[in-house]
């Protein structure tokens, strides 16, 4: 994942508001990743993923006039992407509701894969979960930061955390028996 | 389980990637990005490894360009085709779709309708009467409705409005899909996962492509004897119709563009200045220009149609002639499913024109693009939406009122209404 420092960064924000589009062209090249990363790790669909992440620059780039510079880049997109992450997931899950439609979820990496089990459980979580903990161990956010992000009570980050974890924990437990075996 | 090996799963964990996807986000970031900024050579050049930063901006060829479209949309909107869009456009639809008529008197401003009912094939005369083609799975309208191409299984037919047969051809697998030139001299069509162009009297049928993505291909407007369809790793080609694939199998394609992810139709209208991708998340008009001089169509700028949050696009179609776009989509809500059908018009924000609950299906422009056919499953209703004369028109039980025998089946499919006189 590349990175930039936060200077260099609010500097790359002026200058795509002012119009530079290799300022634009260079913030795109330090986020794409893991703007699509978080976005799998939530709706686990490719496709989707890529419209999602997509969808958030798109949108970033609407909105970059009114973008406080002071402020980071990085945490202001992932807000949109796991977002629209768990837009898209609700609307799936009833969708497959209403439609009784099977899962258009891509194949998962198999389970030998580093954290393969760990992704299979992490899919099996609430959306709302999912996004919890990707916000939390993928991009590293503080609980309160979710909180804001999501608008969400700080309790209600914590809790979905911690029922989150304790359903990983089991999955990495079930690894680490697998890889002891193996 | 510590946080950083939890972060390190996250991190490490091999994911999908579809191919190109971080290319497609480039291109699409850099066409909004220079849509707001109207200055797309800094961003392309930024885009290109060997191009250095920190150009300046340009604001004349902004003004420029800013004052190009302004004259454009002047054009557009005072010419007398712009004027009756424009009246359309100011009138203020209805927000509730309008009290049903028991059944199809007459088509509503004209025209006939090709309809694909459980029984097959229908066309609507603008009476309202219908006749039965046979028992086709799918047709389409030739370019002055003189004809049906009608497929079954691995038949190809021209039929006559009447449901005669004129020619018929077997292809190697199951046939769909066909689609007649603007000029009347070939018809395109899928067999399996293949693209097929056959010629309008049944001759010279030949390979394009043997592999495309299961979209309905879309002819170029321009009377260009080009192809557009999506192939089967999602992008947006044209091909010559004139020439067949190499022995390989490689297509006789002319240009390529990216396309959205999970394209599932695609429009080429609006005169050919724009190819609409419909995809479910998402609405993207391909920008088009004729090369007069080459005699082929070139790719222009792409820009995408803003989508409510929450939506599922269910269906979207071009104007023949103008630049508008008509959309169906559904919003999926705890307190239940409601469905919008929305107008984009150049330069402006979309445009609800209907919201109704349950979900809405296709949309369809009528021949001279002053209204539009959109379909309510849901409500088992027809709903016609005209230019700025009152309200619109439903159709109640339609699925009875278009079935040849009268007896309910399963709602229709529109396949066409035909044709500009």
């Amino acid at each position: 994942m590349e990175t930039e420092s936060g200077g260099n960064e609010r500097r790359l924000v002026r200058e795509a508001q002012a119009g530079s589009g290799a300022a634009m062209a260079r913030l795109y090249s330090l986020h794409w990743r893991s703007a699509y990363r978080a976005a799998y790790l939530v709706v686990h669909d490719a496709a989707a993923a890529e419209d999602v992440a997509q969808d958030a620059f798109l949108a970033a780039v609407a909105a970059l006039d009114r973008f406080d510079r002071r402020r980071p880049f990085g945490p202001w997109l992932h807000r949109i992407v796991v977002n629209r992450a768990l837009d898209w997931a609700r609307r799936e899950a009833l969708r497959r509701r209403v439609d009784g439609a099977d899962s258009v979820f891509e194949p998962l990496p198999p389970p030998e894969e580093i954290g393969g089990e760990m992704i299979a459980a992490l899919k099996e979580l609430p959306a709302e979960q999912r996004a919890v903990v990707v916000l939390r161990y993928l991009l590293e956010y503080t609980p309160g930061e979710i909180a804001e992000m999501l608008e969400l009570p700080r309790g209600t980050v914590n809790s979905r955390l911690r029922r989150g974890l304790d359903r990983l924990r089991a999955a990495a437990e079930t690894e680490r028996l697998a890889g002891d075996r193996r | 389980m510590t946080s950083d090996k939890l972060n390190r799963a996250l991190r490490d964990v091999a994911i999908p990637e579809p191919p190109e996807a971080q290319e497609r986000g480039r291109q699409m970031v850099a066409a909004a990005f220079k849509e707001r900024r109207s200055d797309d050579s800094e961003f392309r050049g930024a885009m290109a490894p060997t191009i250095s930063e920190g150009r300046s901006r340009r604001p004349l060829p902004r003004l420029a360009l800013g004052l190009s479209l302004a004259a454009l949309l002047a054009v557009l909107l005072l010419s007398p085709a712009g004027a009756a869009v424009r009246n359309w456009v100011d009138d203020t639809f209805t927000a509730s779709p309008p009290r049903p008529e028991p059944m199809l008197a007459k088509v509503p401003g004209g025209g006939r309708l090709l309809v694909q009912t459980g029984e097959g094939p229908v066309v609507v005369q603008p009476d309202g009467s219908k006749r039965l083609l046979g028992d086709y799975e799918g047709a389409s309208w030739s370019p002055h409705g003189l004809f049906v191409a009608a497929v079954k299984g691995r038949n190809l037919s021209a039929l006559e409005p009447d449901g005669t047969r004129r020619w018929s051809i077997t292809a190697a697998q199951r046939v769909a899909n066909p689609r007649w030139s603007p000029s009347g001299e070939r018809i395109a069509y899928r067999s399996g996962e293949s693209l097929r162009i056959v010629a309008g009297d049944g001759s010279g049928d030949h390979l394009v492509n043997p592999e495309i993505a299961p979209v309905v291909p879309a002819w170029s407007p321009f009377g260009t004897p080009e192809l557009a369809y999506v192939n089967a790793e999602g992008q947006l080609r044209i091909a010559s119709s004139e020439k067949s694939a190499s022995r390989s199998g490689a297509p006789p394609d002319m240009a390529g563009a990216v396309a959205g992810s999970r394209v599932r139709k695609i429009d080429w209208g609006a005169g050919g200045r724009s190819i609409l991708e419909v995809s479910p998340g998402s609405l993207h008009l391909q920008g088009m220009r004729l090369n007069k001089l080459e005699g082929r169509s070139e790719f222009r700028r792409r820009t995408s149609l803003p989508i409510a949050p929450g939506a599922t696009v269910v269906d979207a179609a071009l104007a023949p002639q103008q630049p508008l776009v008509a959309a169906s989509v559904t919003f999926w809500k705890k307190h239940g499913t409601y469905s919008e059908a929305v107008i984009y018009r150049p330069g402006k924000q979309p445009r609800t024109l209907l919201s109704v609950p349950g979900s809405l299906g296709q949309v369809e422009w009528s021949p001279d693009g002053r209204r539009l056919l959109v379909a309510w499953p849901g409500a088992n209703q027809w709903l016609f939406l005209s230019l700025g004369r009152g309200r619109g028109r439903a159709i109640a039980d339609i699925s009875k009122a278009i079935a040849p025998s009268g007896r309910p089946t399963s709602f229709p499919l529109l396949a066409g209404w035909c044709c500009r006189r």
